[in-house]
């Protein structure tokens, strides 16, 4: 048996005469060795070692921690055994985060740019001078445009967004744009229009589960990565997916489909279990509509057909819809996360929710399962109504769009106007060629918060288009994120270590709640978002003019709520206490304990306790009478998304297990963890033989909207007409110094379709050349 | 005589090669920065018969065997590798002059030339942590618990059972180092 250690054998190396390997800089110089106990108590350090609850911000799953301060410097991040949804982990990232603080590359205090725009000249400021600078431009860019929706605000999730998003309520702006659409937004379209909800799958529970295009192994998600991988012996885990991830390692069986597919197998499915009675009578009769009608639509997809569509063999497929149907309701077609794949990805989400649906795997363990929450207070203050403000630039009729949805999905989805799910969501594709296009007015500043739009939105070069139209850019982030690198001003936030964050919901089958407090104190010049807002409304209410549109009452009432809240000593954890304020002990529980939850049993079978769905028809609509109403489809249909001319490949998108999103690359302990410096193109090994590729020759890879270049990794692990490479790197920051301009950029390659329903990027839909370089 | 003899079982049927494991260890035991530089590691069992579509992808985690016959102390010319009572091989840094030998003679590459510490350095089953009733760091974070941390000689521990009521296997048998990670196969 070989065991191939993806790092160098240091063996081999010292046989080979090599001189001391190369060290990287080294971030802290924390004692070694030192023994510490494990406490489940805040603050009971023995010594000068302090044991401290909060919660990881390196991804979405907020996961608890207690962590271990030695002399005010971070030791090391330890589980925390009450904090159930993760299992009790903490992953690589997580572990990671506990550099984070030291990092040489972090923000550290206010910049103004002084060179031109990316040139990478800054000049550090005051707080003072900062907030000065910001209040003068957004003043100045109102009062021009007589409107201050003029004025941008981009941002991804965190336990601090808000109170971003109440810095875009204070200057009155309604053009906010968060990260769902570069994400799930197609997928909680697809199933809260089945059930009127986005469910979770118990995969703790469930005995057959189908992962397809998700990657549970390497986009972690708590708690169902670790109970999926703990099942190994006990579930079955179908993993469809073009290329072999490592979540094939603990699949018990793996279809790379071909890409753009998936659709076609899931009616086919269907098809098989309803025409062969495989369904669930009972559930079907009584708690869906439009079953007939399902079941006249999806005749005419045969497993046959299925088969020559996806290229996965039709035996294959039946023992597929066999097994699902037999090991219901405890089965489930994971609903993944990311599901901006094609423009018509609303039908296959709908699809695979009508599917657990006919096998009644819904609201029972191992099924689909509806999250519950802790109920917690929330603070709402209540802004101003200002006159100046113009609607969102991407709602309503736009000429614009039809160019943004490929031919094959016109007739299947809207090409005069894209929808989001919230006001304050918008679509990030449809929201950039607006401002591009100046329509229906003038976009002039961004406020940018936490999100990196210039690697994360598709098509890279049409946002750098776009942020050198507008006049004013203000980033705030913890590193000089690429987006931040090209902006006139940029706000150092503290890092998840450093402050107080809000009691936050972790909404689930087993719902629990999370807060964070810092475990050291900031080592820079740096701010909570909270602060920033704070800090900058207080300069607005001192500005007169600021105040022009709206009345003395307005702005009294909300400088009065303003007031209010900053009155107490410490602003947030009055804030939590408050947020908790409706369970007794509830602010004290969760100081004890790190997390605060009301029972650790998982929620099941609300829904019939209720007695209805929250959908229109108080059912599962297998048919949706809205979307008919809409012009849309009713039923999920087929539209064949179109393939690689001979000589072109399809680029995929996928995720990394030591990466979020773009943004732990530069982080050198999860780089090193990753084993490489860049990332590598994966070609499979039979084209690479065609074309005379090895790994590690350079390669470009080109399409419509622009070139990369990265090495070859020439693999067994992928399908003949898919390309892939890991994202977040070939980066455009200097201040991102282990990864700027190493390897290839997705987002410079990835073209910006869109899917109309939802309003997601479709990020699938872009063909490829590759040469030697 | 120790009661205690500790080693690793591990069912990496289920490791997703998350690299929890590593980041844990080199943050718990303050191993500086660099590829070359890491205690534990997590590999791919590699199969040349591997072609697309017929793929099985499988991970290995590990680190130093804590093998009961070592050979890194055998060959160590100032004892500064030694083995404790209960069965953990470790290195004193003071009585180390960085032959490297004990990096030669290990089978399973465990071993690394630390600049911080001057001294070769490797896993310690994190000793440090097992005086306080806590498991190992790599042990603790790992999100499907991969590794199970036991005391051979505690013969009631639901988990040294598993010696006796699973096959096993250990890497590198023919080199008799006797290595103390034992793997479900």
């Amino acid at each position: 048996m070989l065991i191939k250690n993806p790092k160098l054998s240091r063996r081999r190396f010292l046989a080979a005469g090599g001189a001391a390997a190369t060290v990287l800089a080294v971030g802290s110089n924390v004692s070694v060795m030192k023994a510490v106990a494990s406490s489940k108590n805040t603050n009971t350090g023995k010594g000068d070692t302090k044991h401290i609850y909060s919660c990881c911000a390196v991804c979405v799953n907020k996961c608890g921690f207690i962590a271990e301060v030695n002399n005010g410097v971070i030791r090391k991040l330890n589980t925390n055994p009450n904090f159930f949804k993760s299992r009790s982990m903490i992953c690589a990232r997580g572990n990671a985060g506990a550099k984070i603080p030291y990092d040489p590359d972090r923000l550290k205090s206010p910049l103004l740019r002084v060179g031109e725009r990316g040139e990478g000249k800054w000049k550090k400021i005051s707080w003072d001078e900062a907030y000065s600078y910001i209040t003068e431009n957004v003043m100045k860019l109102i009062k021009e445009e007589e409107n201050r929706s003029t004025i941008a605000f981009a941002a991804t999730e965190g336990m601090q967004e808000e109170f971003y998003l109440a810095l875009a309520s204070t200057i009155g702006s309604l053009n906010t744009v968060r990260h769902p659409t570069l994400c799930l937004a197609s997928n909680i379209q697809g199933y809260s229009s089945v059930y009127g909800t986005f469910p979770d799958g118990d995969l703790l529970n469930s005995k057959f589960v189908v992962m397809c295009g998700s990657n549970r192994a390497e986009a972690i998600i708590t708690p169902d990565t670790i109970d999926m991988a703990k099942n190994k012996r006990n579930q079955t885990l179908v993993c469809i997916d073009p290329r072999a991830t490592k979540t094939t390692a603990i699949a018990d069986k793996w279809y790379p489909i071909k890409p753009g597919t998936d659709l076609a197998l899931v009616l086919a499915v269907i098809n098989h279990i309803i025409s062969n009675d495989l369904y669930d009578k009972a559930f079907v009769e009584q708690w869906t509509v439009g079953f007939d009608e399902l079941k006249e639509s999806v005749k005419k997809y045969s497993i046959d057909w299925a088969a020559n569509e996806t290229e996965i063999d039709a035996k294959e497929i039946k023992w597929l819809a066999e097994e699902f149907a037999k090991n219901a309701p405890a089965s489930v077609w994971y609903p993944g996360r990311r599901s901006s794949f094609y423009s018509n990805d609303v039908y296959y989400r709908r699809a695979i929710a009508i599917l657990n649906a006919i096998v009644g795997a819904w609201d029972k363990p191992g099924g689909l399962v509806p999250k519950s929450a802790v109920p917690l207070k929330a603070h709402e203050i209540i802004y101003p109504f200002y006159d100046l403000v113009e609607s969102r630039i991407d709602t309503g009729k736009l000429d614009f769009i039809k160019d943004m949805v490929d031919e094959y999905a016109r007739g299947v989805i809207p090409t005069d106007a894209g929808v989001y799910l919230s006001e304050k969501d918008g679509s990030w594709p449809i929201f950039r060629e607006a401002i591009l296009k100046r329509e229906p007015y003038t976009v002039r500043g961004m406020f940018v918060y936490k999100q990196n739009p210039v690697e994360s939105v598709p098509n890279r070069a049409k946002t750098l288009e776009m942020m050198k139209q507008l006049d004013f850019i203000c980033t705030i982030d913890t590193q000089m994120s690429d987006t931040a690198f090209f902006s006139d001003i940029v706000l150092p936030e503290s890092t998840y270590l450093e402050r107080w964050d809000p009691a936050h919901n972790l909404s689930g089958i087993q719902p629990i709640v999370v807060f964070r407090q810092p475990v050291i104190e900031p080592l820079h010049n740096t701010k909570s978002m909270f602060d920033m807002w704070v800090d900058l409304t207080k300069r607005f209410i001192d500005i007169p003019e600021f105040w022009e549109d709206t009345t003395e009452d307005d702005k009294e009432y909300f400088v009065e709520q303003f007031e209010k809240m900053l009155k107490p000593e410490h602003p947030i954890e009055h804030l939590i206490e408050y947020q908790l304020s409706g369970h007794k002990d509830g602010f004290k529980k969760l100081m004890e304990n790190g997390c605060f939850w009301i029972h650790e049993k998982p929620v099941f079978g609300t829904t019939y306790k209720k007695g209805k769905f929250k959908t229109r028809t108080g059912k599962a609509e297998l048919f949706s009478q809205r979307y008919l109403d809409k012009g849309l489809e009713p039923l999920p249909v087929y539209t064949a998304v179109p393939q690689p001319e001979p000589g072109e490949f399809r680029f995929v998108v996928g995720r990394h297990g030591q990466f979020t999103h773009a943004n732990t690359q530069n982080n050198m302990w999860l780089l090193e963890a990753y084993g490489d410096t860049e990332n590598a193109c994966w070609i499979s090994a039979k084209v690479a033989r065609e074309r005379g590729i090895k790994s590690g020759d350079r390669l470009k890879i080109k399409s419509e909207v622009g070139e990369e270049t990265a090495k070859a990794l020439v693999t067994e692990y992928t399908r003949d007409d898919v390309v892939y490479y890991v994202h977040g790197f070939g980066r455009l920051s200097q201040g991102l110094t282990n990864i700027y301009k190493k390897g290839a950029s997705q987002a410079a390659v990835i073209k910006d379709y869109v899917d109309t329903i939802s309003g997601n990027a479709a990020l699938h839909e872009t063909f490829v050349t590759i040469e030697k370089a | 005589m120790s009661n205690k003899k500790y080693a690793i079982i591990l069912d990496d049927t289920t490791c997703i090669d998350c690299k929890a494991c590593t980041l844990a260890c080199k943050t718990e035991n303050n191993v500086e920065a660099g590829f070359f530089s890491y205690r534990n590691w997590v590999g791919e069992i590699e199969n040349d018969q591997a072609v697309f579509p017929n793929i099985r992808r499988k991970f290995r985690p590990s680190q130093c065997q804590q093998c009961d016959n070592p050979p890194c102390v055998h060959v160590c010319p100032t004892r500064a590798s030694y083995q404790t009572e209960d069965g953990v091989v470790l290195v004193d840094y003071h009585k180390c002059i960085l032959c490297k030998y004990c990096m030669t003679a290990c089978p399973y590459d465990a071993r690394y030339e630390s600049h911080d510490k001057h001294a070769i350095d490797k896993c310690t089953f994190c000793y440090h942590r097992l005086a306080e009733g806590r498991e190992p760091a790599c042990v603790e974070t790992c999100p499907p618990k991969v590794r199970k941390f036991v005391n051979l000689l505690d013969k009631q521990d639901e988990n040294t059972k598993l010696l006796q009521t699973e096959a096993i296997e250990v890497q590198k048998p023919e080199k008799g180092t006797k290595p103390k990670l034992y793997y479900i196969k």
